[in-house]
């Protein structure tokens, strides 16, 4: 007999549906799956015949094949079990095929019959959207929100059989709470941070328009405490980017991000982190990198230096696309990635060579760690700045700067006026816009080109640092020309190609 | 160029002179000064290559040798010297330098561009110091390289980085009347290391002198820098050092110039500052301090004249009178004064102004020290750049003077 029951998998940030079909015929007994399993697809078959045994229902002594179409497709993970087992008692006729009409399955078995979470729940309920879904108990309440069908769950297979024989009631996941409860820890906050004016500004403006930024200073200079704080002065995400947010956390199997459900994400990977884990890919659900997790939030790359420099070059892309990309021979995904690029280094792999003559490393050491940042990638930063280590006064003194709130505030303030020009915020000013959405006054652009006279900026610079001084102005309210003195301050920021090269002097 | 010996034809094999068989020489694998000097001991380069030819050479240190002198043609070796505009003295010539005569490390044979001549006639001072220098390291050697260049010295270093560097761009902006510098490389002439003073390089050869040991196309390598500043030194009547970290480099050269019997002067520098550990550590050693152009032709006019006789201790300043010379003095006229008011009117621009020195200062560290906003700084810099008071460097800014 033959019974086919819709599932799905994970590709990229896509669930692709899947229908599970089992066929029970006589022969000699034996199981088959076919239909490009992967390893862990392969195994079901053991846990499927050690869960049905548990739960006291009966293992088929004939012969059972399962094709998993579209059979081209490669399919891996283990929530194919349940659709499997459930496949399998509606052919060996344990199950009436009409309870199992409009019902979907995803799922892993224990081998006491127990249903385990599945990563992705979400994506996997978004794909089999019009079927009424079943799903794991733990990962029921994921799915909510992604798709207009219901949702059902159960935490045992023997349970689902009873639900499904129509002895048991179906249930149904809680919603989440509307306000996630309280993280476990408090998120950085500003008012940590001693001293430290112009990091701060910095922080500031890059949170206010959207500017990649680099924190250059040596070891213990607190760079890593003001990146932490960004995601705390960015403003929350939109309904539509946190729908993606989540969407994303949930096909890479976190579960949603930690805090608030529209709290910017913040990843910060470790600088041995594989190319692969920091784009997306692996074999086969092609996994959400890093920098598809920091959508819509920060990524920040601490010890850049250490990063080697093709990971960091193969930034360059997503930086200017805000997508990634990720091609392998047997399939394409195409994953969003538009954050907030926030680098922290040192001066030099010594790191004391912001302090003058205090640098011991060789020449050649020094242009080596410098190079690993090439041009093209120093070009993407809008923002960067040396900070130095507080001096003692800012450390026992009493308290520490301005806390994160009112920085939000006036960062919330300023995207509006971005709102106002139809783009999410200044750094995705185009080049010809700038003119009209962001003139010089005459003091401005005397300035501007004094800079470029003494060659101190090239074209690309400019458009960078006309960006920088309208998210100044703007900062300030002022929704006129960039005036004299948002320009300055802009050049001040600004990124220049031997900031890095100056700062082991 | 000097001819050693006529070229004459001998039992079958051409017989070359001495400037060519000394070109061979030096490209052999594996020579080194030290066995190219064994190599000549007691006999001209000619004799010495005859010798090497017929294989029965003792003073040979590399048995590959004969091969390959057997397959080297002098007159080409000669050639390519001569195509790259590069000098062969061999030591015992008219136009090898007088200085380095005697000397127990003198090389064998000397490799110039530029004209040999300017090499060690006259007063002659070396400039070195570290190669990761500070703006204050630098700035004090450029000086010193200009007013000595000025007065009539001639600069040795070491064409590095850092303070070599500074050194000889200073001789090179005295003007054309100065005294011309020479600078000593321990890579092939045509081997401009490191890459980036190329151009200084090309600067000191053509004003001056370069020189080297090592034969065209050698690359940097770690035993030939100790020993170029051993030339460095026997060319010179004072060494200063100007800025050192602990176990530097420069501190070689130091040595070299003590053991000959040559005064080694220092650059006083901050004791917080670890590339001047070396340099202060010098003046506890009792090497006399310098300041400026000044203390440096005391110490020059004090070793010229006890060039036979044994050098008097140095003493204060009593001794300027001496040189005839007051560099320091007319410059110190010339240029501005210490302390100038700040060119800008405006309350921020002043706090800016107070709170920068001549040593750079970041962005970061100014605005802790002013208090000033980003906005407030970013202006006031900017005034005090629009009117030439300070040098904007990335990410920091100082005073300019």
């Amino acid at each position: 007999m033959l019974a086919s029951i819709p599932s799905a998998v994970l590709h990229g940030v896509d669930g692709i549906p899947v229908s599970v079909e089992v066929h029970v015929s006589n022969g000699l007994p034996g199981f088959t799956v076919v239909g490009l399993p992967d390893a862990a697809v392969r195994e079901s078959r053991d846990r499927v015949r050690a869960a049905l045994l548990s739960t006291g229902l009966t293992w088929p002594l004939r012969r059972v094949t399962v094709n998993l179409a579209p059979s081209g497709v490669r399919k891996g993970g283990a929530g194919l079990d349940l659709p499997i087992a459930v496949g399998l008692l509606v052919a060996a006729g344990e199950l009436a095929p009409a309870s199992v009409d409009g019902l979907s399955f995803a799922g892993e078995l224990g081998l006491d019959g127990s249903l385990r979470p599945v990563p992705g729940a979400l994506v996997v309920a978004g794909a089999l959207a019009g079927t009424t879904l079943v799903l794991p108990e733990a990962s029921a309440a994921e799915a909510l929100g992604a798709t207009a069908g219901e949702v059902r769950c159960a935490s045992h297979l023997g349970e689902l059989v009873g639900q499904l024989r129509g002895r048991r009631p179906w249930r149904h996941p809680d919603p989440p709470p509307p306000v996630a409860p309280v993280a476990t820890e408090p998120a950085p906050d500003l008012a940590g941070v001693r001293g430290q004016a112009l990091g701060r500004r910095a922080l500031e403006v890059a949170a206010a328009g959207g500017h990649h930024l680099l924190l250059v200073g040596p070891p213990g200079s607190g760079k890593t405490m003001m990146a932490t704080c960004l995601p705390g002065i960015l403003p929350p995400l939109a309904p539509q980017v946190a729908l993606e947010v989540r969407r994303i956390h949930s096909a890479a199997g976190l579960g949603p991000p930690a805090g608030l459900p529209d709290r910017p994400p913040l990843r910060a990977p470790h600088p041995g982190a594989s190319a692969v884990s920091l784009l997306g890919g692996g074999a086969p659900g092609m996994r959400p990198g890093e920098i598809s997790l920091a959508h819509g939030g920060v990524l920040f790359l601490d010890e850049m230096g250490e990063f080697p420099a093709t990971v960091l070059d193969a930034l360059r892309q997503p930086l200017e696309e805000g997508r990634i990309r990720v091609s392998r021979a047997r399939a394409t995904v195409d994953l969003p990635a538009r954050f907030l690029l926030a680098g922290a280094m040192n001066p030099c792999p010594c790191g004391e060579g912001g302090t003058p003559g205090a640098c011991r490393c060789s020449e050649s050491a020094r242009s080596r760690y410098h190079r690993r940042l090439s041009g093209p990638l120093l070009d993407r930063f809008d923002i960067a700045v040396r900070v130095e280590r507080p001096e003692a006064a800012a450390l026992v003194g009493p308290a520490g700067g301005e806390p994160s709130a009112p920085v939000a505030g006036r960062v919330a303030a300023a995207r509006r006026f971005a709102a106002g020009r139809n783009v999410e915020c200044n750094a995705r000013l185009a080049a010809a816009e700038l003119d009209s959405v962001a003139p010089l006054t005459t003091g401005a652009c005397r300035i501007l080109s004094a800079e470029v006279q003494r060659g101190a900026l090239t074209g690309r610079g400019v458009v960078r640092v006309r960006r920088v001084a309208r998210t100044i102005a703007d900062l300030e309210g002022e929704e006129g020309p960039v005036r004299s003195h948002h320009m300055d301050e802009a050049l001040l920021l600004r990124c220049r190609r031997d900031l890095l090269l100056g700062a082991a002097r | 160029m000097t001819a050693g010996g006529e070229p004459a034809v001998g039992s079958g094999r051409p017989v070359h002179d001495d400037v060519a068989c000394a070109a061979a020489l030096v490209g052999l694998p594996g020579m080194t000064p030290v066995r190219l000097a064994r190599l000549l001991h007691g006999r001209r380069p000619a004799a010495a290559w005859a010798a090497l030819l017929s294989g029965a050479d003792p003073t040979a240190s590399d048995p590959r040798w004969t091969v390959m002198a057997a397959a080297t043609d002098p007159v080409e070796a000669a050639a390519r010297y001569r195509t790259a505009g590069v000098e062969v003295i061999v030591e015992g010539d008219d136009r090898y330098p007088d200085r380095l005569r005697g000397d127990p490390g003198a090389p064998a044979v000397l490799l110039c561009r530029g004209d040999i001549a300017v090499a060690g006639v006259g007063p002659s001072v070396a400039v070195v110091g570290t190669r990761s220098a500070t703006p204050y390291g630098e700035q004090v050697a450029a000086e010193l390289g200009r007013d000595l260049a000025a007065a009539g010295v001639s600069v040795v270093s070491g064409l590095a980085l850092g303070i070599d560097a500074a050194a000889h761009a200073g001789a090179l902006a005295a003007g054309p009347g100065a005294r011309p510098p020479v600078g000593v490389a321990a890579t092939g002439l045509d081997v401009p290391y490191p890459r980036a003073n190329a151009r200084l390089w090309d600067g000191v050869a053509r004003a001056g002198a370069v020189l080297s040991e090592a034969p065209l196309g050698s690359p940097p390598r770690r035993g030939a820098f100790p020993a170029r500043n051993r030339i460095i030194a026997a060319l010179s009547d004072v060494v200063v050092v100007v800025e050192c970290h602990l176990g530097g480099g420069a501190l070689h050269t130091a040595e070299a110039a003590a053991r000959r019997g040559i005064p080694v002067v220092a650059v006083p520098g901050s004791v917080r500052s670890p590339a001047s550990r070396g340099t202060n550590g010098l003046l506890v050693d009792g090497c006399a301090p310098v300041r400026d152009v000044h203390d440096v032709l005391v110490a020059v006019s004090l070793a010229r004249a006890g060039r036979d006789a044994p050098a008097p201790a140095l003493r204060a300043r009593t001794f300027v009178a001496a040189t005839g010379r007051d560099v320091a003095g007319a410059l110190r006229a010339a240029g501005g004064s210490g302390d100038e008011r700040c060119p800008v009117d405006d309350a921020a621009a002043r706090a800016v102004w107070s709170a920068l020195g001549p040593d750079p200062l970041t962005s970061a560290a100014l605005a802790e020290r002013t208090g000033l906003t980003i906005g407030d700084l970013a202006r006031a810099c900017r005034r005090l750049l629009g009117a030439g008071a300070v040098i904007e460097g990335p990410g920091w800014w100082r005073r300019r003077w």
